[in-house]
């Protein structure tokens, strides 16, 4: 009974069952041709693991970590489900939020901090979703720290939360002090949404999350991952996010303290 | 963290290294594992427990390189670019400069056309059997096997004796 090439390639990926391995085990030891090829075959295999091995013990990209991580804690997709439901906001109530926010005081911090997420959700509808945040581009990583580069860091110094326009890629969403001093602003874009914070003259990324804003034809949904950032930056922040005038102060000096 | 997201960031190296055989570039790779990361934790109520995560997720890469040369193709066929020309069916030209740094066995690889490529990678460096590559990449066993075969068959052609 001849062996066809096949059936040594199967046998070398183990794919034979005992019968038909022991046929090729019996017909490889009685034909040094056949084994010389198996033996052949399996320098191959070996050689393809050794070329790209090296991209296993690589360090992982701290992008890759954050996306997981930030979909981690939201426990379930049911309950993200739930949670977005909860945070849709018509374009109206939107702008009616930030209307109350400016003329009269909201009742308490909690107040003030929702208009962030009214922000989030007032995007104009049929922006286009496809522009990315190139890894290479807008995010570079600095002594182990995520630095704002390019148009992200441009945005960060320049743009105002209180007055953007709708249909950008990238917007602010609310402005803050953290405990020691520090400028932080809140950022959405695809696919990174996050934290930076002005620490020597650079925007450093406290948090990243992946995006998971979502479009409807009427309604804009602030993402689970939006709503979680809004809700670390107001535990890092000292008081209330900064108002307009705040923040137009705080970017004439550079964000600086 | 639950524990689909924990299977996912074990899963993260192994995931790089399908991506690095399937694009051949690393920065190509890079922005493929994001891409791929993006669309498996938005569909991630669509993993059904007890099935094996690996399998699904590289599917899931698999099909958003497709649809990537699918759209590099069309550029490039919108610009009219004569030198990609050579490179029919992938998903673009390698530099000379990337290919002195793949080496003979990476620049073999690289030669050798993508479904044949996808193929040898997922069953001899990524270990699947054959009935589990042939669904990852969606055709019957018997395609994947001949696409295996004719890879192979290749690859020895051209390492020969220093495979």
């Amino acid at each position: 009974m001849s062996i066809t090439e096949e059936d040594l390639m199967a046998y070398a990926d183990e794919e034979l069952g005992a019968k038909e391995a022991a046929r090729v085990e019996a017909a490889i030891a009685a034909d040094p041709a056949l084994e010389e090829r198996l033996a052949a075959e399996r320098r191959l295999r070996t050689a393809l693991r050794d070329h790209l091995r090296p991209v296993v013990d690589e360090p992982i990209p701290d992008e890759l970590t954050a996306m997981i991580a930030a979909a981690a804690q939201v426990s379930t997709p049911e309950a993200a489900l739930e949670a977005d439901d909860r945070k849709i906001v018509s374009l109206a109530t939107a702008r009616a939020t930030r209307n109350d926010h400016t003329a009269a005081q909201p009742s308490g911090l909690r107040q003030q901090w929702r208009s962030g997420l009214a922000i989030a959700a007032s995007l104009v509808l049929g922006v286009v979703l496809g522009t990315q945040l190139h890894p290479g581009g807008s995010i570079v990583q600095k002594d182990g720290m995520l630095v704002a580069s390019g148009s992200l860091s441009e945005t960060l110094d320049n743009q105002l939360a209180s007055a953007q326009d709708d249909g950008t890629d990238l917007r602010i969403l609310t402005s803050f002090q953290r405990k020691d001093g520090d400028y932080c602003r809140v950022f959405e874009a695809v696919p990174t949404s996050g934290i930076a914070c002005k620490t020597g003259g650079s925007w450093i990324l406290e948090r990243t999350s992946a995006s998971t804003q979502r479009q409807t034809s009427e309604y804009r949904q602030a993402g689970s991952a939006e709503s979680a950032l809004m809700q670390a930056a107001q535990e890092m922040a000292r008081g209330a996010p900064l108002d307009r005038v705040q923040e137009e102060a705080a970017r004439s000096q550079g964000w600086s303290r | 963290m639950n524990r689909f997201c924990e299977e996912l960031t074990a899963l993260l190296p192994r995931l790089r290294r399908f991506a690095r055989g399937l694009t051949r570039d690393a920065a190509d790779a890079d922005d493929l594992c994001q891409q791929t990361i993006e669309r498996v934790l938005k569909a991630r109520n669509q993993w059904q427990e007890g099935t094996r995560l690996d399998a699904w997720t590289y599917k899931i890469m698999r099909n958003q390189w497709i649809d990537e040369t699918r759209a590099r193709k069309r550029r490039s066929e919108t610009f009219g670019r004569e030198e990609e020309g050579t490179n029919v069916g992938s998903a673009g030209h390698i530099d000379a400069e990337n290919l002195v740094e793949l080496g003979n066995v990476g620049r073999a690889l690289a030669r050798l056309p993508d479904e044949q490529r996808e193929a040898v990678v997922l069953v001899l460096v990524e270990g699947f059997a054959y009935k589990e590559a042939a669904e990852i990449v969606g055709v019957p066993q018997g395609t994947l096997t001949s696409r295996l075969g004719r890879g192979r068959e290749a690859l020895l052609r051209e390492l020969g004796e220093a495979a």
